[in-house]
């Protein structure tokens, strides 16, 4: 049997996602105590849950792709262990990637089969994502009572617009590659292919449902003081905008439906020098 | 007379044990394959591989600690953290519960509310990715094929995602949101193939300074 999928790396594989599901468990009790006790409602608490669970389906399924990008080279279990702690869907790949190159092994997609190669790219997806967990026990705490300082001092008013600035600067980002953004390409074994995130009529097609589903959504739920629909509005616009890029998909001419706005082959020569 | 610890603190600590836990497990998954293998690769190679993404991937990690902390709450940074995917799943999710539940960032409201929401996400994510990778493997391939009915939708996750998410910020804060997507969109004219990754910092930068200029011109 293959040794990237055997039974062993299966085991490795539930014990790790065992400690995963162990803290968040952990977490999730303590603040619902704590939520009870400084008197939330058991009913926000508990849409709460609804609507977060609802809402992480689609992005995980986006997850599961990436691991199936990488298992051509690297079988199933290790990409899965890596999106399941820390991971990243836009890191693993480039640590993956970077790792089977310095082993002088063309790109991801020929198989590992090598048991030494194949132990090295673990160490370098692994050694590559541990920062974070490194220096968050040294610097949380300092980082939040130094930010109540500066923002205790502030006008509330500011400190409001200033956290929704803050996020929306990282949503705009993503808005921005929806509208306009080149697919980033990524070249395997000496030819660019398709990372398949140019911008082009399907991403601005969703990205416009999912704004207008979520705008008239709200204003239904507002109106009629539907208060179920408010928190759900957020999943249902996303399920709905996805489901709309799957219907355009088959009804469209497959020359609009693909078409971006600068597709790959017209950058090839600019990406190569 | 001992002082009572807060909620805060003792999730301090909690979070600092599982902080270690997860460190220790996270290393030991590339140690114990290598030994079950008996193989040993050089710290060369290793060092090479890592030399080509580690700069990259952890200066962004302090980064993201610190454009984080003030939405994340205490709970909610340490289980982001140790679970991953979070400008893609866990902050968005997070941000969606406070608004939701009317609740602002920072207060004690907020600190429970996101570590419901991104425990739930984190339960659900792993949930999801572990019952695709083991019972229903045979199934992936016709999932995630390029030619597959879903081949769309997962193909553009990130512009729903984000477009149902900004669309209540868009209408509510539009004074602040023109200027940083217009510059975005200005970036990527010229360099295309910016990841969102790599934007990221600059777009939290360039609206928070737009932020402050509007506030001081009394605009907002």
């Amino acid at each position: 049997m293959d040794f990237k999928q055997d039974g062993f790396m299966i085991i490795v594989g539930l014990c790790v996602i065992a400690v995963i599901l162990g803290q968040s468990i952990h977490f999730l009790v303590k603040a619902y105590k704590q939520g009870k006790k400084i008197g939330i409602e058991t009913s926000t608490m508990k849409s709460t849950i609804i609507s977060s669970a609802l809402f992480s389906i689609t992005p995980a399924l986006a997850i599961v792709a990436t691991i199936l990008a990488l298992a051509p080279s690297l079988g199933i279990i290790l990409p899965w262990i890596r999106l399941s702690v820390i991971g990243n869907l836009m890191q693993e790949t480039s640590a993956a990637t970077a790792a089977v190159e310095a082993l002088g092994h063309g790109g991801l997609t020929s198989e590992i089969t090598d048991h030494t190669e194949f132990t090295a790219v673990a160490w370098v997806m692994a050694l590559a994502s541990m920062m974070p967990l490194v220096v968050l026990p040294f610097v949380l705490k300092r980082l939040q009572s130094g930010m109540k300082k500066v923002t205790g001092k502030s006008d509330t008013k500011l400190v409001d617009s200033l956290s929704a600035a803050a996020f929306i600067g990282l949503i705009s980002t993503f808005i921005a590659r929806a509208i306009i953004g080149q697919d980033t390409g990524k070249v395997v074994d000496g030819v660019v292919k398709s990372n398949n995130d140019g911008a082009g009529v399907m991403s601005v097609a969703t990205l416009v449902s999912a704004v207008i589903f979520m705008l008239v959504l709200s204003k239904i739920a507002e109106k009629f003081k539907l208060r179920w629909l408010e928190n759900f509005a957020m999943p249902i616009s996303m399920f709905a905008a996805l489901g709309v890029a799957i219907i355009l998909t088959q009804v469209l001419p497959e020359s609009i439906s693909s078409l971006e706005w600068r597709p790959l082959t017209a950058c090839i020569g600019g990406m190569m020098r | 007379m001992k002082k009572e610890r807060t909620y805060n603190d003792k999730m301090h600590t909690l979070g600092r044990i599982w902080d270690i836990i997860v460190l220790v497990t996270l290393l030991l998954v590339p140690a114990v394959i290598g030994i079950r293998l008996n193989v040993y690769p050089s710290a060369s190679v290793i060092f090479k591989g890592l030399m080509k993404v580690a700069p990259l991937f952890w200066v962004a990690g302090v980064v993201e600690i610190i454009a984080y902390t003030p939405l994340l709450g205490t709970g909610g940074m340490y289980l982001s953290f140790t679970t991953g995917n979070i400008s893609n799943l866990k902050l968005p999710c997070a941000l969606n519960a406070m608004e939701t539940a009317k609740v602002k960032p920072g207060s004690d409201e907020g600190e429970v509310i996101t570590t419901i929401a991104i425990a739930t996400s984190s339960i659900v994510t792993t949930l999801i990715l572990a019952i695709f990778v083991l019972p229903l493997r045979s199934l992936l391939p016709v999932i995630s094929a390029s030619d597959s009915v879903f081949a769309p939708a997962l193909r553009h996750v990130l512009p729903a995602l984000f477009g149902a998410l900004g669309a209540s910020y868009f209408v509510k804060h539009w004074k602040i949101s023109i200027l940083p997507i217009s510059v975005m969109c200005l970036i990527l004219i010229f360099a295309g193939t910016m990841t969102a990754g790599n934007l990221i910092i600059v777009g939290v930068i360039v609206s928070i300074l737009g932020c402050l200029a509007f506030y001081k011109l009394k605009w907002l």
